[in-house]
């Protein structure tokens, strides 16, 4: 779901576009690591020094795989009723090649699709980069993260497909309705077992693909392992917990927002919903620069002691 | 099977290879312009009156009415490609008109369909090589950049790649007309057709990728990307520039 520009007010995408530089930045940085050192590989100074002087051979893989979310998503999957649906792919990129790599993929997919293919709005870039590449990469790989070994693990994978499409698109109906875009209650009724419906299909895709790839060559999925853990869950709990309260709150005082539309800006209330959406999104910012610090001092202190 | 975003998107390309002479702009100039409409049409409030929002929106539209005759690019394909945006504009301004504030719906609806379509002039007026190149210059990430050129140059032969797929899969499974018979057991096998195209098209780009990779480092890659060079930034670029800021600002702030 690309939210096109000339749907969120200025203060929202002006606020999730700035949000979205430090979070780009670090799964770009993440992605570095990632795939030479695959999960918690202790690197020394010398395979430092090496990875440094390959240069950036991921790259290559990285546009590729881009170019692969877009032919899945082609491919269409009969979900019974005469309709059909697609992956979205997150979950899958971020089971597949780590969360930090699926998020860069993802965000070089978006930018492609807004600038080039007008799918997504410019303005609202920042905030399709949070929903998508961001949120719903990393809450599509928590799942998987915590259950991914045993027996849970396929019901883990489709928990990830399930979250995954589930966060964006909560993110984006908050974001939407933080803006002042009116909601009657029986479209959000309607869009909420839409995302329901989505949700169920990506989780089975991403377990029927992820299974698929794996009897090609089991090497290609990467086996779950801590990989920042806490920081993780922390910023993809945050994410969805901030996705389920604005959906509660706009949810449970419909009417108001309504009202507030009609002659927008002016009720107190509006206002009021407008600053708890930016609150929220301001603590998710923080964590998100939290996260990039903290990951920088780590790089840092490891470069130190090379 | 959707359609590939090749099959649309080819005009685009087509036209982004004009010589027009907004086509000679700087991407840099174009961008930058892009953001200033873009920024002043989301910030134009829409509390005053029909008239003057007819008015203002009419004098945006005019504005790229004449970017669009500048670059020389054919109208009505152009507003037709621009209304793909619609579908979603239409569900959230019926939402609006439903709530009782019928202005705010079309509002919401030129307010969508002038970004598209200002968006959609840049990309077909100027080749996206260069216009990732301008984004640099707004301090994309570089590994960001060149990531998104690899997806460019790879997109429509992976995308190709996965209409094969899928033909040959329904070639091997036969018709899909026959679904109805045994609608159940069918499904569940199409479906893992389905699953299984998507793993070989992950297989195929992966291995593509490697292959990708080799043949670079055969032809010399020391693992290091050249930067562009950095083009001239001209005066007829200022020009463009301070010429449609000003035009936007005013429209913006005049009507």
């Amino acid at each position: 779901m690309h939210i096109p520009d000339g749907f969120l007010s200025p203060a929202v995408w002006a606020t999730l576009d700035v949000a979205a530089v430090p979070a780009v930045a670090w799964a770009a940085r993440q992605a570095q690591n990632d795939l030479e050192h695959p999960a918690g590989a202790k690197s020394r100074a010398g395979e430092d020094r090496q990875r440094e002087a390959q240069g950036d051979r991921r790259i290559p893989l990285l546009g590729v795989m881009g170019a692969f979310v877009f032919a899945a998503q082609m491919v269409n999957f009969p979900v019974g009723l005469g309709t059909s649906g697609h992956l979205v792919g997150g979950a899958l990129l971020a089971i597949a090649l780590g969360p930090a790599t699926a998020a860069t993929v993802m965000t070089a997919v978006l930018i492609l699709q807004a600038f080039i293919l007008q799918d997504g709005g410019v303005m609202a870039l920042g905030a399709n980069i949070l929903n998508m590449a961001i949120a719903g990469v990393l809450a599509g790989y928590l799942p998987y993260h915590l259950w991914g070994r045993g027996r849970t693990r396929s019901a883990a994978i489709f928990l990830g497909g399930f979250v995954s499409v589930t966060v964006s698109a909560c993110m984006a109906m908050t974001e939407l309705l933080t803006s002042g875009v009116p909601m009657p209650r029986r479209l959000l009724l309607i869009s909420g077992l839409l995302f329901l419906a989505n949700g169920l299909i990506e989780g089975a895709i991403t377990v029927a693909a992820v299974r698929a790839i794996e009897r090609m060559n089991p090497g290609w999925v990467r086996a779950a392992e801590p990989v920042h853990a806490r920081m993780m869950i922390v910023t993809a709990l945050a994410a969805a917990a901030l996705a389920c309260v604005g959906l509660a709150l706009s949810s449970a005082a419909p009417d108001a927002i309504q009202s507030a539309l009609s002659i927008r800006g002016a009720p107190p209330g509006w206002l009021n919903k407008a600053a708890l959406g930016l609150a929220g999104m301001g603590i998710l910012y923080a964590g998100l620069l939290l996260v990039a610090r903290r990951f920088a001092r780590h790089r840092l202190a490891r470069q130190g002691s090379a | 099977m959707r359609h590939a975003p090749g099959f649309q998107h080819a005009n685009v390309e087509g036209w982004s290879r004009g010589t027009s002479p907004l086509h000679a702009v700087d991407p840099r100039a174009k961008l930058g312009a892009l953001l200033v409409f873009l920024t002043a049409l989301a910030t134009t409030s829409d509390r005053v009156s029909w008239i003057h929002d007819t008015w203002i929106y009419g004098a945006y539209f005019v504005l790229l009415l004449a970017a669009i005759a500048i670059a020389r690019l054919p109208l009505l394909p152009m507003l037709g490609r621009a209304t793909l945006v619609l579908p979603f504009s239409t569900v959230f301004a019926l939402a609006t008109w439903w709530a009782g504030n019928p202005r705010g719906a079309l509002v919401l609806a030129a307010k969508s369909f002038l970004s598209v379509l200002a968006t959609l002039i840049l990309a077909a007026s100027t080749p996206w090589v260069r216009l990732l190149d301008a984004l640099a210059t707004l301090h994309v990430p570089r590994p960001l950049i060149l990531v998104i050129q690899f997806l460019g140059r790879y997109l429509f032969v992976v995308t190709d790649q996965a209409a094969q797929v899928m033909l040959a899969a329904q070639s091997r499974q036969g018709a899909s007309r026959h679904q109805r018979l045994d609608p159940c057991k069918n499904g569940a096998r199409r479906f893992q057709a389905a699953a299984g195209a998507v793993g070989v098209l992950f297989a195929r780009s992966w291995e593509r990728a490697d292959g990708i990779y080799r043949a670079m480092l055969a032809r010399g890659f020391t693992g290091y990307y050249p930067a562009p060079a950095p083009r001239p930034f001209h005066a007829r670029d200022a020009a463009f520039l301070s010429l449609s800021v000003a035009a936007t600002l005013a429209v913006r702030l005049a009507l």
